[in-house]
């Protein structure tokens, strides 16, 4: 066993944080201590020292390059894709335990919530530095695992459980793919390193329908149509902290995953960029579509997270159709974006729905007339929610038209016509999903309020706080898209340069 | 035909059963289970892979670490069924199918 | 210099912010805030006026595949900037007046500011990615103020429609960003029009038809136009600075720009003719049929952009630039001053008006002033840009198209003389108070009246000014009292006086002529629904919406069927893998 280095802790700390925060939030519980929010603040502060390693690990990568560290058989290596996967759902996730204080009321199991939470953001870390295959798989698993119970949190609620039981079920059989297709890989190249994998491969049709696996398999979480039908129930039935998790970092979680497991079958076949890109289109165009007649405001942004994977994968796609890293860099870079954004449109949303039913005990969906003329008496979350999805549709001067256009610009790099009809088919997407977004907006700013919004609820402060930080980024990141370069541009050199192309 | 040809059969055999299961059964439990028929699919043909490439040893260890987590989604799964019978009276899927459009 | 380009851009932007920040209660500090940044802006655009070239001013490095972001003040930029931020000042010291009282102003200001501020970005970039940005941020505000009164349903439709159709339109700009940096490697326009041949032909063609399409969206040009109508329902200061003045000229700006580049594009030099010719013909019949005063205003708007994009296509850049700024000072104060009419009124429908002369003597002064510009009557200064653009068009363009422009010059008096009566003269159909409009009202139109009696004298120094600084245009503009002296001996100019003239004489003898006019009831009954252009529009609404009530039927909500779609899924990927492999 190697020393502990920086990025272990980055890893272990979350984790070695997640049964203290329980015991501790429960035993107080027991006791009838006057502590009030323990767990939340213990949660908070684990997360927020786990920046340390995670700077550290940064720096050492930036200095020194990836970094192995060696248990028995299992392998953990952070790479530039991995600190991208770690510094995404730390970031978030810090911001979510902050906000999710005031909003899990302790009858709830305050305690449960948020050891799972801090849980789940030291094994997405995790996952991001898995180097073998079955590694990759247990990662993930894991982190499928921590998310079930916090999808189906409100477990006396029929439609919570309806979610549950559909993103169980359809992650189980998703891994269960995944699991096959490892064993299809093992079968024929005798090896589970990702680079040993690489090296052995043929183009045996083996590997071709192990490559199938994965991409179904993982493309279940990624939320690839057709394999998306979980992610609008779950993430509109979730606690809104968790939907933000769910859909700025679990489903790209999948996306890494995906692409690692493709990556050692690269040399298998060349199409999986044109594949990608295929997935990309469909996921555009159905999560647009889907979402234009949404009444609900949470559903309306889940399936709007469809047609955001829809651009990763598109920009993906481009990457390794033409062999250069801009695609998968401005890829990336919307990940990162899209994170912040629906981040940011999850958080403010949840703001809301908290302040007009949760807190008033009714769990019915927040739909989007409820929202009428709530800028007056919430001006911070109606600008929140605005900007996340003005931003979302790809208007300037926010974060998200700076990432979609890396992504456009990386297709019309190619020279290749197919390739820039499928970009301005992109654009056309991005005009429609304003279709949806707009209205909404409308809504916020309209002078009568709704009877629920005259009867709101007053937020917390720790609920604008987070809310505050992801608009400012949002503006910041549209003002000056080279922000998260440093983050971006090498995890998509890397994922070029783990495709053994070039780079 | 030689044993692990056989065996990888099965798997394939195992591995289809459970998605049939899936994909016609309206009852709760009966959806955990075919998700372990679909999971022991995927034991089996970890076990067969590791003896066609020579790494019995690895392909038992894996077996054993996918039955842990196996059980733990298991139990969730489990308890999400005692909890929808708790909460609708039934375990028909047909209830679990509000949240559409 | 290029802290003047800051402090353009920047004083608006800054203003907008801070009166975002100000409690709904301290409205007069609202005011008094716009009012001070908006003027402010003017007068650093204003500085920027002696000192234009044609270098790039201001380089920001943003690096990746965002390029440099660079500023160029040369004489085209810097005086749209001009007619952005004094025209932008004028409305928003009109707004003092007519918005008093509202509730949302510090929306609105930040609003009204932010755009200002954006529009002078957007005619000083050279950037062709930093140009993109500004105009999708000009969108964004536009879209936000026309749907101000949020909970008008009528509103809020019209700011969807108008941001969906620019957007949509401006795919194809977007389309000739990324074609630029794709074969250039970076955004810089000045580059581009100095060597457009770095692109191969067919993609400079798909260039070109892009940023044809784009200004046409924006410039609100047969078929895109749909949206401008429906964009009356902002306040009229709005309509005046954005939809009149200046975000409309955008489209406009970009086709006179890359002029030089695209020339020589097969085809598309009459592309641009016809879209112009079409608005111009069209949109001047819409308006003659119009009852809704700002409505009409509008479709002349329409009209008269489409004889700047006419003036384009026949190569006559300075005459299209010089018939901007008229038209962005008569066209504001006619939609000022209908502002204060219909803010005393309370409709905007014609037939509710009539003799209000008499109660407003000054604002029939002055929209009679803006009025009299738009039939272009001698010697407002409608009446040059004009007959330039006519002149230029008899020489340079096809004979059929200025035909056509010919009889929009008369169509354009007729419905100018049509609505000067129905609202100012005859008897009121109406009821209700009448008041003369408030003093910072009359102070704005007018300066604009002001403006719409003298700007015709800068015709000799803007020339020189785009002469001198726009060199891939190769432009030569005569020296003023040459150009004067051409335009009033051109027989084209008396063609198109007289063609006037009968318009005039039309309206006069309406009663005679009412045979006629019955015949063309066909005609009026195509115009009031706009050329079917709007059934178009709606059936590409619903059938959207259709599909997007058929795919949610996909989405069952049963478990069975939601596996189904993963191992369909997985069916179609392995036949794909196998096929492709």
């Amino acid at each position: 066993m190697d020393e502990m280095s920086a990025f272990t802790w980055m890893i272990t700390l979350p984790l070695l944080a997640s049964p203290v925060v329980y015991l501790a939030g429960r035993i107080s519980r027991r006791r009838n201590w006057d502590v009030g929010m323990i767990s939340h603040w213990l949660a908070f502060w684990a997360l927020a020292a786990t920046w340390i390693p995670f700077a550290l690990a940064a720096s050492d990568l930036d200095k020194n390059g990836p970094d192995t560290f060696q248990v028995g058989q299992i392998a953990l290596r952070l790479d530039d894709i991995g600190l991208l996967l770690a510094g995404l759902s730390l970031g978030l996730g810090t911001l979510v335990v902050l906000y999710s204080g005031p909003y899990i009321s302790p009858d709830h199991g305050r305690e449960k919530y948020h050891s799972l939470l801090v849980a789940m953001v030291g094994v997405m870390m995790g996952l991001g530095c898995a180097h073998d295959l079955f590694n990759l798989w247990v990662w993930f698993e894991a982190m499928a695992i921590s998310s079930f119970l916090l999808v189906a949190f409100y477990h006396e609620q029929a439609a919570s459980l309806e979610a549950g039981v559909k993103y169980v079920v359809q992650s189980a059989v998703g891994s269960a793919l995944v699991l096959m297709g490892i064993a299809l890989v093992l079968a024929q190249t005798g090896t589970l390193d990702l680079d040993k994998i690489r090296l052995a491969a043929d183009d045996s049709n083996m590997l071709l329908a192990a490559g199938a696996l994965f991409v179904i398999g993982f493309g279940v979480k990624t939320a690839m149509v057709p394999m998306h039908t979980w992610l609008p129930d779950a993430h509109s039935q979730a606690p809104s902290g968790i939907s933000a998790m769910l859909s700025g970092v679990v489903i790209e979680a999948g996306l890494i995953a995906l692409l690692r497991s493709l990556s050692a079958l690269a040399g298998v076949t060349p199409t999986w960029g044109e594949l990608l890109m295929a997935f990309g289109v469909l996921n555009m165009t159905v999560g647009n579509l889907m979402a234009l007649r949404q009444t609900q405001v949470k559903r309306l942004l889940a399936y709007s997270s469809l047609s955001h994977v829809g651009y990763m994968l598109l920009g993906l796609g481009i990457a390794l159709y033409a062999q250069d890293a801009s695609g998968a860099q401005g890829s990336f870079f919307h990940m990162l974006n899209h994170g912040l954004m629906k981040g940011l449109a999850f958080l403010a949303a949840g703001a809301f729905l908290y302040a007009l039913h949760v807190a008033s005990g009714d769990h019915s969906p927040l739909l989007i007339s409820d929202l009428s003329g709530a800028a007056k008496s919430y001006p911070m979350m109606a600008l929140g929610l605005s900007l996340a999805v003005l931003s979302l549709g790809g208007l300037p001067p926010f974060a998200g038209f700076m990432s979609k256009w890396q992504i456009f610009a990386a297709g019309f790099e190619t020279h290749n016509g197919w390739i820039q009809a499928l970009v301005i088919f992109a654009a056309l997407n991005s005009v429609l999903s304003l279709a949806y977004y707009a209205p909404l907006v409308n809504t916020l700013y309209r002078q009568s309020a709704s009877p629920l919004v005259q009867h709101g609820h007053p937020l917390s402060i720790w609920i604008c706080i987070p809310v505050m930080i992801l608009t400012a980024s949002v503006i910041a990141v549209g003002i000056w898209p080279g922000l998260f370069n440093w983050l971006s541009d090498p995890a998509g050199s890397a994922l070029l340069a783990a495709f053994g192309l070039g780079g | 035909m030689s044993t692990l040809t056989i065996l990888a059969g099965g798997a394939l055999a195992l591995f289809a059963v459970g998605l049939y299961g899936l994909l016609i059964t309206r009852n709760m439990i009966k959806v955990v289970v075919a998700l372990q028929i679909l999971v022991k699919a995927a034991l089996l043909a970890l076990v067969v892979a590791g003896k066609a490439s020579d790494q019995i040893n690895l392909g038992q260890s894996l077996a054993m670490t996918v039955i842990v987590a196996d059980t733990v989604v298991a139990v969730i799964g489990l308890a999400l069924a005692v909890q929808v019978k708790r909460v609708l009276g039934t375990m028909d899927l047909t209830e679990l199918s509000k949240l559409r459009g | 210099m290029d802290w003047l380009i800051i402090l353009t851009i920047g004083i608006p932007w800054l203003g907008a912010g801070l009166i975002w920040l100000l409690e709904e209660r301290q409205s007069r500090l609202q005011h008094t805030l716009a009012v001070v940044f908006a003027l402010a802006a003017g007068v650093a655009a204003l500085a920027m006026l002696p000192s234009t070239t044609e270098q790039v001013e201001l380089r920001i490095k943003i690096g990746s595949v965002f390029g440099d972001f660079t500023f160029v003040p040369d004489g085209l930029g810097v005086f749209l900037a001009v007619v952005a931020t004094v025209v932008g000042s004028l409305a928003v010291i009109f707004s003092v007046d007519y918005m008093h009282g509202e509730a949302q102003l510090g929306r609105y200001y930040s609003l009204v500011l932010l755009f200002i501020g954006a529009m002078a970005g957007l005619v000083l970039a050279d950037s062709l990615l930093l140009l993109f940005i500004f105009w999708e941020i000009t969108a964004l505000c536009s879209y936000s103020l026309i749907s101000f009164y949020n909970d008008d349903p009528k509103a809020v439709e019209g700011g969807i429609k108008a941001l969906i159709i620019t957007q949509l339109g401006g795919i194809g700009l977007l389309v000739g960003a990324l074609v630029i940096y794709a074969y250039q490697g970076d955004y810089q326009i000045s580059r581009f029009l100095n060597e457009p041949e770095v692109l191969p032909t067919n993609m400079l063609s798909v260039m070109a038809f892009g940023c044809l399409i784009a200004a046409a969206a924006k410039s609100a040009q047969v078929p895109f136009h749909t949206w401008l109508p429906g964009a009356m329902e902002a306040p009229s200061p709005i309509s005046a600075l954005i939809h009149a003045a200046t975000m409309v000229n955008a489209g406009v700006y970009l086709l006179a720009r890359f002029y030089p580049a695209f020339e020589e594009v097969d085809g598309w030099t009459t592309a641009v003719i016809s879209v112009g010719l079409l608005s111009a013909f069209l949109a001047a019949l819409m308006a003659l049929f119009a009852t809704d005063l700002k409505r009409a205003l509008a479709y002349s708007t329409i009209s008269q952009l489409g004889y700047m994009v006419y003036a384009v296509g026949t190569g006559a850049i300075f005459a299209s630039q010089f018939h901007l700024l008229s038209h962005a000072v008569f066209k504001a104060l006619l939609f000022l001053s209908a502002g204060a009419v219909i803010h005393s009124v309370g409709t905007r429908d014609m037939r509710q008006m009539g003799g209000l002369g008499k109660q407003m003597p000054f604002m029939r002064a002055v929209f009679i002033v803006g009025a009299l510009a738009l039939a272009g009557l001698p010697f407002f200064n409608g009446f040059w840009s004009k007959e330039l653009i006519l002149e230029d068009g008899l020489h340079e363009g096809p004979v059929w198209a200025y035909v056509g422009m010919l009889a929009g010059a008369g169509i354009t008096a007729l419905y100018t003389f049509r609505m000067v009566w129905l609202v100012f003269y005859g008897e009121r159909r109406g009821s209700g108070h009448i008041h003369e409009a408030g003093r910072l009202m009359k102070l704005s139109t007018g300066l604009l009246a002001a403006g719409t009696l003298t700007t015709w004298l800068l015709i000799g120094v803007f020339g020189e000014m785009l002469e001198n600084t726009l060199i891939y245009h190769h432009l030569h503009v005569e020296s003023a009292p040459t150009l004067l002296e051409e335009i009033i001996t051109a027989p084209a100019t008396l063609l198109a006086l007289s063609v006037v003239a009968a318009g005039l004489l039309g309206w006069w003898f309406r009663a005679p002529l009412a045979g006629i006019a019955a015949s063309f009831k066909p005609v009026g009954q195509a115009a009031t629904s706009d050329f079917g252009f709007e059934w178009i529009n709606r059936r590409v609404t619903d059938w959207t919406n259709a599909g997007a009530n058929a795919l949610r039927t996909t989405q069952t909500g049963s478990l069975n069927w939601n596996v189904f779609g993963i191992i369909g899924g997985l069916i179609v990927v392995l036949v794909i893998l196998a096929l492709g492999a």
